[in-house]
Parts: structure tokens; C-alpha cells; sequence
């Protein structure tokens, strides 16, 4: 019976794409201004696997008030995506979770996420009288071996500017790592291996009792919301959500909200980095009806964590820290390069029309002051009706040449518009052209009675206010730092060159019949570094290995 | 007695489940992903003698469109006079023009047992000014491609009396174009199908075409025969 259970249990589990995720930072410890480079794995939580399911991964950093400092979204391909963040120069002292999650995994809690320490210090904090996380463990070599991946150097000790050649053998079949080369940090951390963490998941999986509210992104983000009545808060059922966005292309996406009210609408591409214009169609007279979207990126459970004051060996590390770092940026030796850059998908934009029947440029005839007036003198096809103070719009049916009973769709700078009167004011002088559609239109589902699209010089729909039943929302972009990698070339013997970080490389190729070698240069900074590996096989079988190299001034080594 | 504890201790195991499953109160997944349809209302004249739809009956359809996604089983009629996708859309019994642009490929499932296959491909006349975009029925595609555009045409005009009233109507009469698609992607038309009209497009293999037709006992001007002639010729 057990056994049954089980089976039910882990169909359903694979139904709605059960998945974790492990992220491997650089270092964990990092001065403001600085970069965290960062990859994400997600993985089958039953298979281990790389998971092809989730496209869409969030990423967040959080205070010790779990409040959001920096939050983004990043693109997965084939269960992996690397990229860098940019910690703010203006970033308070502290201890900061970063915490890693797909939209599936969010049906088992928040408890689900990945969740890691990092500590940053503010370049200009002297008195450093922030709290570290209370931990006994730090960022170095780990003491749990893995016997698939060995990391053997040609030397231990190493001259500063030397070149250091790093031999990872072979694995038992092909994976991918990301690898690390950071000077041993004295700040005390939370660290877990992928090994660690894969083995944990296993354990509390069990704990967790799936939702299944939310569908996986395996196509891109989706958006959730709800349309409710503002007064009552009761949930609209059948309310139709038209989403659009400022272009030169009227465009449009819609959604039918259902027997709870709510919505979902798969963004493409095209909306990345945009801001959404939400409003609801044909609302009845006199309801009070309201769009509320879902944050993508909140988390219901606080994070709480212990903390502990500073001692003398951790204020030490971040004063050096602090130091590199002004040298650094006073050297302007913080390079980083674009790596190559992959080739852009072509975007599609979810037109309203292709092809407009009439377009009319109001800069052909004489300046005209407002939309009625210009209606009136230069657009036969369009009559404007005032009823209680409020317009409508009517359009000429192609058939028929008599006007059309319902509106048409009204749309300002790409925009569908949810109020008319919006562009009643404008005259010749803001709008540079006018496309009108005659006859009805089919939109999936819905049906227009033709179309009225105004673009204008001005951009006036960035202005505009929503009304009661719209609502605006920044479509963030994803993370633009995906391409940005640390510079691994060698040294410049001209400038100063000291490096907490030696060596990044979020995706490096291992196989079971090649040796997979990688070189970087040691800087100027005599200090312990730690060689990291993490990642995972084909097979699903994690890989984490670390080792040491110790890098000491010439000087030093001679008088050895 | 065990077993009949086993079942109830799974239905129980999947009434607690459902309890807290809930799945069914989000929006279809399906009508997330799927793509939707634009085009303008068709208003139908049926002044005509003749057919002016490739398919006379609503047959279902799948489109794919030009931003790569399928939309499957829709209401679809191919109207050979205007080169136009209609679209019966079952929600509000609407007919639709699609949208040209939009529209990549479409398949109309079952008709005399085939699934015909249209794309909407690009034809250039000699004098390379553009053309609009053509839907024609894919017949061949390889080294050499046959696309068949099913254009219908109007070739004269009748009046009719009804009722003490005069209606005119037009004759329509079937005239495909044949476009073949050469290696280099230019499009060679044929309006007749004539074995003479066809060598003279490939005037150096004239022999080898003919050996073809006289080895397979092929007749140019039956549709059939030219498609399997291309084939032949593809080998």
C-alpha cells in the first residue's frame, strides 16, 4: 500500500514539474561594487537530472529584514544559466541571503528554494560594526570528497603573477562545472556542496506537500493576477484582461479570468524589460472592478537568521578587502569582458493588425487642435458622440456605411487604451499619425468593431494614468549581466594586479575519455586561494571537489 | 479483507490529495500557450456561379503561424478567389479573413482522405518588383519544388432574375498556377499544364525530361502525372 501511495505521489510530483536549484557563487564574501558571479543549476528532483522544464529562474537578494536589496529573473537553457550581478556601491554592510527558485518549485514553499549566505561591506564602511552570520564554517576547502572529480595542480606554492595549470581528469560521463578560484575567506558562511544540497533535498522532500498552483515556465514567464470588485473583493469570473505595451505597433495579449477570478498570460520575449499595460474589457457600468497581479518574486516565509559580532581576524579580511578594491577601482583595474554574445531570437510582436485600411498623417492638413476636431475634419470613417461627459468612439461599418454600435478598439502609442477621453486633447501638433481598421475584428476569441491606433510625437501614453480598473506594471528584463565574465587574462606587468578572484568559469566541459585542463595567472595578493568545482553529469550524478594553492611574494618564497 | 483495505486506504490517500490539490481553480494551462488568431471579418458574397472555396464545407484545420507556434482543429475554408484563410471561429459563429502575414502553413484535414498541406511562399515576377505573399498547396519540396496556387477566377458575368429583380453574378472557373521552385529559390509559373510549356523552362534538360516522361508513360497535363513527373525529376 506504501508502495502505491508512492507511485501516486511521485506521478503527481512529475506532473507539476518538481525541480531544484543550486547556485554556485564565486565567493562568498564580496565588497560593494564588486560583481557576484553566479550559476544556476535546476535540476529533475527525481532523476537529479538537468531539468528541460523551467525556462524562467528568479533570483533574489535578500536583507537580514527580509527585505528585497536586488531581485532579477534569468533565462534557463537546458537546466543551466550563468551570468554576474552587480552589487550596488551604495549597499549597506551586512549579512544578505541570496535565494534561487523556478516558478514550479514554489507549489512546495518557500522552504523549497535555494537559499545561500553571502556577506558584502560597504567599500566606505571604516567602523565595520555589522553583524556576520553565526557559523562556524567558511568558504574553503571542503572536507567532503568526491571520488569522481580529483583537482591536482602542477605546484602548491606559487609565485605571484605565476601561471597555474589545473588538471580536473576525467569524469565518468560528460558534465559540466562551473569553477572557482577565490583567496580563502575569513568570514564565516553557510556553505553546501551540490552534493550537500541534493542529499538535503532528498531528505525534506517528503515534508512538503505539492500545490500545484503554479504551472512551470517552460515556455517563458507567466503572469498571474486576479481581477476582483474593489468594494466586496469578490472574485470576477469571465472578466477579459487585455495586456499591451508602448510601441510603435498597436499589440495585444488577452486572458479570460476564471471561476476564481484569476488569470494567467504567457509573456513573450517581447515584453521583456517593457512596462504592461493591464485593463479589463467591456466593463459593466458602474462596477468597481480591480487587476492585481502576483509578485513573481515574493517569498511568504521571513528569513531569520543568527547573527554574531565581527572579531578581529574577519575585520582584518574585509579591511583588505576594502583596500583591493579601492585599488582597483582607482587603477580602474576592475575588468571585466563581454563574452561572446549569443545570437538574439527574433522577436515576435503579438500585432492587433498587420496592415492598416486607412492611415491618415494629421501634418498633411492644417493644424488642427484637438481629436474631435480632427475627426470631424479629416477622418469621415470616425464620429465622436459625448454622453454624460464621457466620449465614444464609433467607427463607419464598410458594409453597411452606417456607424457600428460598439466601440472600436482604441489603442495610443501601442497601448490599448481603457479610456477614451485620453485622447480627446490631443490635436495635430502631438499626434504624427492615425490608423484606422473599418471593419470588425477578430482578436482570438474577442471581436472589435474595427480599430482607431494613434501614435504620437510626444509619447503620451508614458504619462498617462491608469484608470480605476487598469493597472501598470514593470515587466523586468532579464539579468543583463548574463554575458559579463571576469577578465582571466594574464597580468599586466605594468599596473598593479591583486585579485581576490582569480579564476570563473561557469561552464566548463568534463568527459570520460579527454583530461580537462584549465590555466589562470596568480595575482599580487600572497594569500590562500581555494579551487572550487561544482556541478553536475548528464547521468545526474553531482560533482564537487575543492582544493588549495598557497600564493606567497618571491621575496618570501627565497627566504624560505 | 486486505485488499479491500488497499483500495480504501487509496481512495482515502487520493481524497486527502484533492483536498488540497488545487489545480482545477487555475486557468487552462492549454489557452495560456496557445496563440491567437487575427483577421478581419469575411463578408461573403455569394453572387457567384461557380465555387469560389477550395474546400466548400467547413473542414478542421491546423495553422501554423509565423511566430512559430500551432494552433490545432479549427473551422477552416481556403477561398481560392480572394487567396484568403477563412476562419469559422465556434465561440461566436464569426467568419474571418486571417491574416496573411500571420500565417506560415496550414494543413485542411480530410479532404478526400488527404490532408492538404498550403504555404505561404513569395513568387517574383521578371520584373522583381514584390508581390504579395501567395498561399499554395505544398505538392513537391526538394531540389526542385512544386507549389500549386488553387486560384479561382472570374471569367464572365451573368444576370439573374429573381423575384422581378436583376442580380448579376459572376462565372468562376478553377485556374491553378503551377510555381516551381528552382535550387536557386526563384519560381518558375506555369498556368497550363503543356509538356511543350514545361521543356521550354528547362531548355538543357530537355532530353532527360523527356526520357522521363516516355519511361514512366507520363501525360504533362494530368495534375498526377507533372507532380510525379517533378519527383522523378528530383531523384
Amino acid at each position: 500500500m506504501q508502495q502505491l501511495a508512492l507511485i501516486y505521489c511521485n506521478v503527481k510530483a512529475e506532473n507539476i514539474g518538481s525541480e531544484i536549484a543550486y547556485l554556485q557563487t564565486d565567493r562568498t564574501a564580496y565588497i560593494a561594487g564588486e560583481s557576484v558571479f553566479y550559476k544556476l543549476y535546476v535540476l529533475d528532483e527525481v532523476t537529479k537530472k538537468r531539468s528541460e522544464l523551467s525556462k524562467v529562474g528568479y533570483i533574489v537578494l535578500r536583507t537580514t529584514n527580509s527585505d528585497v536589496a536586488l531581485k532579477f529573473r534569468v533565462s534557463i537553457h537546458a537546466g543551466m544559466a550563468n551570468g554576474s550581478l552587480a552589487l550596488p556601491d551604495t549597499l549597506t554592510s551586512g549579512v544578505y541571503q541570496i535565494v534561487a527558485f523556478t516558478s514550479a518549485m514554489k507549489n512546495l514553499g518557500d522552504d523549497h528554494f535555494f537559499h545561500k549566505v553571502i556577506t558584502v561591506a560597504n567599500r566606505f564602511d571604516k567602523a565595520l560594526d555589522f553583524k556576520l552570520i553565526q557559523s562556524t564554517l567558511q568558504d574553503t576547502v571542503s572536507s567532503q570528497k568526491n571520488s569522481e572529480l580529483k583537482i591536482s595542480t602542477d605546484k602548491s606554492i606559487y609565485n605571484c603573477g605565476e601561471k597555474v595549470m589545473v588538471n580536473l581528469g576525467r569524469t565518468n560521463s560528460k558534465a559540466n562545472v562551473s569553477v572557482s578560484v577565490f583567496e580563502e575567506s575569513k568570514i564565516p558562511s553557510i556553505y553546501k556542496s551540490i552534493v550537500q544540497a541534493l542529499n538535503d533535498s532528498s531528505i525534506s522532500r517528503n515534508k512538503n506537500q505539492a500545490t500545484g498552483y503554479y504551472s512551470p515556465e517552460s515556455k517563458g514567464k507567466i503572469l498571474r493576477g486576479s481581477v476582483v470588485d474593489a468594494k466586496t473583493k469578490q472574485k470576477i469570473k469571465n472578466a477579459i484582461v487585455l495586456l499591451s505595451c508602448i510601441d510603435t505597433i498597436p499589440n495585444l495579449e488577452y486572458a479570460v479570468t476564471n471561476s476564481n477570478g484569476l488569470f494567467q498570460m504567457l509573456l513573450s520575449d517581447y515584453y521583456n524589460g517593457k512596462e504592461l499595460f493591464l485593463t479589463i474589457k467591456n466593463i459593466p457600468v458602474n462596477q468597481n472592478w480591480e487587476i492585481k497581479t502576483e509578485d513573481e518574486f515574493a517569498q511568504s516565509e521571513k528569513w531569520n537568521p543568527s547573527l554574531m559580532p565581527p572579531n578581529g581576524n574577519n575585520k582584518e579580511y574585509i579591511v583588505k578587502s576594502q583596500n583591493l578594491v579601492y585599488i582597483n577601482k582607482s587603477y580602474k583595474l576592475e575588468k571585466s569582458v563581454n563574452e561572446k554574445q549569443q545570437t538574439e531570437p527574433r522577436i515576435i510582436v503579438p500585432r492587433f493588425y498587420y496592415c492598416p485600411v486607412i492611415t491618415v498623417l494629421p501634418s498633411d492638413f492644417v493644424p488642427l487642435d484637438s481629436f474631435p476636431e480632427i475627426a470631424v475634419e479629416i477622418l469621415p470613417q470616425v464620429r465622436l458622440i459625448k454622453e454624460k461627459g464621457k466620449y465614444h468612439v464609433q467607427m463607419v461599418d464598410e458594409l453597411s456605411k452606417g456607424y457600428q454600435k460598439n466601440d472600436p478598439a482604441i489603442f495610443l502609442d501601442g497601448v490599448y487604451l481603457d479610456d477614451v477621453n485620453k485622447i480627446i486633447g490631443l490635436g495635430s501638433e502631438q499626434i504624427k499619425k492615425i490608423d484606422l481598421i473599418t471593419s470588425e475584428r477578430a482578436f482570438g476569441d474577442l471581436v472589435f468593431s474595427g480599430a482607431v491606433s494613434i501614435t504620437t510625437r510626444t509619447n503620451e501614453m508614458i504619462n498617462s494614468k491608469p484608470v480605476s480598473y487598469s493597472f501598470r506594471v514593470k515587466n523586468d528584463n532579464i539579468n543583463s549581466g548574463a554575458n559579463l565574465v571576469p577578465d582571466n587574462s594574464p597580468p599586466d606587468k605594468n599596473s598593479p594586479f591583486l585579485r581576490q578572484l582569480l579564476y570563473w568559469n561557469p561552464s566548463l566541459g568534463l568527459n570520460a575519455t579527454d583530461d580537462t585542463n584549465f590555466e589562470f595567472y596568480t595575482s599580487d595578493n600572497s594569500a590562500k586561494f581555494i579551487i572550487k568545482v561544482e556541478g553536475i553529469s548528464e547521468d545526474g550524478t553531482p560533482i564537487s571537489a575543492s582544493s588549495a594553492i598557497q600564493v606567497e611574494n618571491q621575496i618570501n618564497v627565497t627566504d624560505k | 479483507m486486505k485488499h479491500y483495505i488497499n483500495i480504501l486506504l487509496l481512495l482515502i490517500c487520493i481524497t486527502a490529495n484533492a483536498q488540497t490539490n488545487v489545480i482545477q481553480t487555475i486557468p487552462d494551462i492549454d489557452s495560456t500557450f496557445t496563440s491567437k488568431l487575427t483577421g478581419e471579418y469575411f463578408y461573403e458574397n455569394t453572387h457567384y456561379i461557380g465555387e469560389q472555396f477550395f474546400n466548400k464545407d467547413w473542414t478542421e484545420g491546423d495553422i501554423l503561424l509565423s511566430n512559430g507556434t500551432m494552433i490545432y482543429k479549427k473551422s477552416l475554408k481556403y477561398n481560392g478567389l480572394r487567396d484568403e484563410l477563412i476562419w469559422l471561429n465556434s465561440s461566436n459563429y464569426g467568419k474571418f479573413k486571417l491574416d496573411k502575414s500571420s500565417i506560415s502553413e496550414f494543413w485542411l484535414k480530410n479532404i478526400s482522405d488527404h490532408d492538404i498541406h498550403f504555404k505561404r511562399i513569395n513568387v517574383r515576377d521578371t520584373s522583381l518588383t514584390r508581390q504579395p505573399d501567395i498561399f499554395a498547396e505544398v505538392k513537391v519540396e526538394g531540389k526542385l519544388s512544386l507549389y500549386i496556387q488553387r486560384k479561382v477566377s472570374v471569367i464572365g458575368s451573368e444576370n439573374v432574375r429573381t423575384d422581378n429583380t436583376v442580380i448579376s453574378y459572376d462565372d468562376l472557373k478553377n485556374s491553378p498556377r503551377y510555381y516551381i521552385k528552382l535550387p536557386t529559390n526563384q519560381y518558375l509559373m506555369l498556368t497550363k499544364l503543356r509538356r511543350r510549356a514545361f521543356l521550354r523552362l528547362f531548355p538543357e534538360d530537355k532530353k532527360a525530361i523527356n526520357k522521363i516522361i516516355k519511361d514512366n508513360h507520363l501525360k504533362v497535363k494530368v495534375e498526377s502525372d507533372f507532380v510525379k513527373l517533378i519527383e522523378l525529376m528530383n531523384q
